[in-house]
């Protein structure tokens, strides 16, 4: 069942249909807001708000301007940035680092069969085969270097590098044309990659059977 | 160097290297000539290795934060929002019916009361009429006299009880005159009708405001035997006019 369809059903008041519509969509919106702000409690305000706005406007999304996952992170975006204009403190606290950490190994490992009691820190390294720690050691540097960049930046980053979306895509979801988005991402990519090997080169652990 | 890896100089290559695994860019189109080009020339391969690194870490996080969601408790929260909504949709459209049949009654209450009034003013235009032939010369009274009644006192009262068992007049209580002169003509004298100008009230004793100068009224008059009045009453002059 396509979105659209979904949508015309949830306009007639169909429970049913926006809970589809809501699993289907949130954990994208979820992760972009996560990704952000860095903070759970935000991101959880904010994918709710998104589907709030959606309850309530639903005839405002315009299928010729855009898919509903565009809409949608467009909405995240708009609540987002209001977010930061009443709260400058919710991106990149030590605490919502850690927060955003903790979640992150607890995911790998769930993810990977690894015995995880929730909190990712609890991970004692010789539960967690080398690789593994190496990719949680990465994915916790490239994640941190994501959220020292510019929020233009990170936003093209997110998009389209962690959610995969095209150009076409992101560009309505961040309402530019496809032209900034890619040269957003470009700059976002070269920024990116001289963070990282200022610290350390970026290891390759499955690529080059580290 | 192979012969494609010179179609494509490091200028070029730069400009792509990041999308080479992108449908729908330049990158993906020429990836292969790119890829040629990093194989030839040491310094764009470091770029594109440091580049496939960099895809390789961010997949990684991709893949991390695949699973992450927001707690059951948004959903709950959405759902019981969705279903205030509809709640709320619906009042709205029961209030926009009861505003509909409001409007719709206060148009027919205002198209009733206007057809009322108009049909009151015409029979009242109708009586005025009827009243003022009553009153000319030629109908043998002065205009002032539109009636007359010979009743006795006892009779005007029945002919008062008569009038007031009539809905379309109120009279009041008769007052003396100042100069009456026969009290016994308040109790045997006859009943005369009249239409005079309000202003003329004031030679009766009754208090009269300009304005009212020169509205008429119908008022019933005693009159002893000599013709001269002894005492009045104001009969409504809205309805009055319907005895005529």
């Amino acid at each position: 069942m396509d979105d659209g369809l979904l949508l015309r059903r949830v306009i007639a008041g169909d429970e049913g249909s926006f809970t589809l519509l809501y699993r289907r969509r949130h954990p994208a919106i979820y992760r972009f807001a996560l990704h952000m702000s860095g903070n759970v409690a935000v991101a959880e305000d904010v994918t709710q708000e998104v589907f709030m706005t959606l309850i309530r406007d639903v005839k405002k999304f315009d299928p010729a301007r855009g898919t509903l996952s565009s809409f949608l992170f467009g909405i995240a975006r708009n609540h987002l940035r209001r977010r930061w204009e009443q709260d400058r403190h919710s991106v990149a606290l030590p605490d919502d680092a850690d927060e955003l950490e903790t979640l992150l190994a607890a995911c790998a490992g769930a993810g990977k069969g690894t015995p995880s009691n929730g909190n990712g820190r609890a991970h004692a390294p010789f539960l967690v085969r080398r690789d593994e720690f190496t990719s949680l050691e990465t994915v916790a540097r490239v994640r941190q270097a994501i959220a020292t960049l510019p929020e233009n930046y990170r936003e093209a980053v997110v998009l389209c590098e962690l959610e995969e979306m095209s150009y076409e895509e992101a560009a309505s979801a961040l309402d530019c044309p496809v032209g900034t988005v890619r040269s957003r991402l470009h700059r976002a990519r070269a920024l990116l990659a001289e963070k990282l090997h200022d610290e350390q080169p970026l290891r390759r652990a499955s690529a080059v059977g580290e | 160097m192979k012969d494609e890896a010179k179609l494509m100089d490091c200028t070029e290559f730069k400009e792509i290297y990041q999308e080479l695994d992108r449908p729908g860019t330049s990158g993906y189109r020429f990836r292969e000539r790119a890829l040629s080009h990093a194989e030839a020339c040491p310094r764009c391969g470091a770029l594109l290795t440091e580049g496939e690194a960099l895809d390789f870490a961010l997949r990684n996080l991709a893949e991390s934060s695949a699973r992450w969601e927001a707690s059951p408790r948004i959903e709950a929260n959405l759902l019981r929002a969705l279903q205030q909504a509809k709640l709320a949709g619906s009042r709205q459209r029961i209030r926009k019916q009861f505003a509909i049949l409001g409007a719709a009654a206060a148009v027919l209450l205002a198209l009733g009361i206007g057809v009322h009034q108009r049909i009151t003013s015409r029979a009242r235009t109708t009586s005025l009429d009827a009243a003022n032939v009553a009153g000319s010369p030629e109908a043998g009274t002065t205009n002032d006299e539109v009636a007359v009644s010979s009743a006795t006192p006892g009779e005007s009262t029945s002919v008062a009880s008569a009038n007031q068992a009539d809905e379309n007049e109120y009279a009041e209580e008769f007052v003396p005159v100042p100069y009456a002169d026969d009290p016994a003509a308040l109790e045997g004298g006859a009943i005369v009708r009249v239409t005079l100008p309000r202003s003329a009230l004031a030679s009766f004793g009754l208090p009269i405001t300009e304005s009212e100068g020169t509205d008429r009224v119908s008022a019933d008059l005693i009159v002893s035997q000599d013709g001269t009045p002894q005492a009045i009453r104001l009969v409504s002059q809205e309805n009055a006019n319907s005895d005529f």
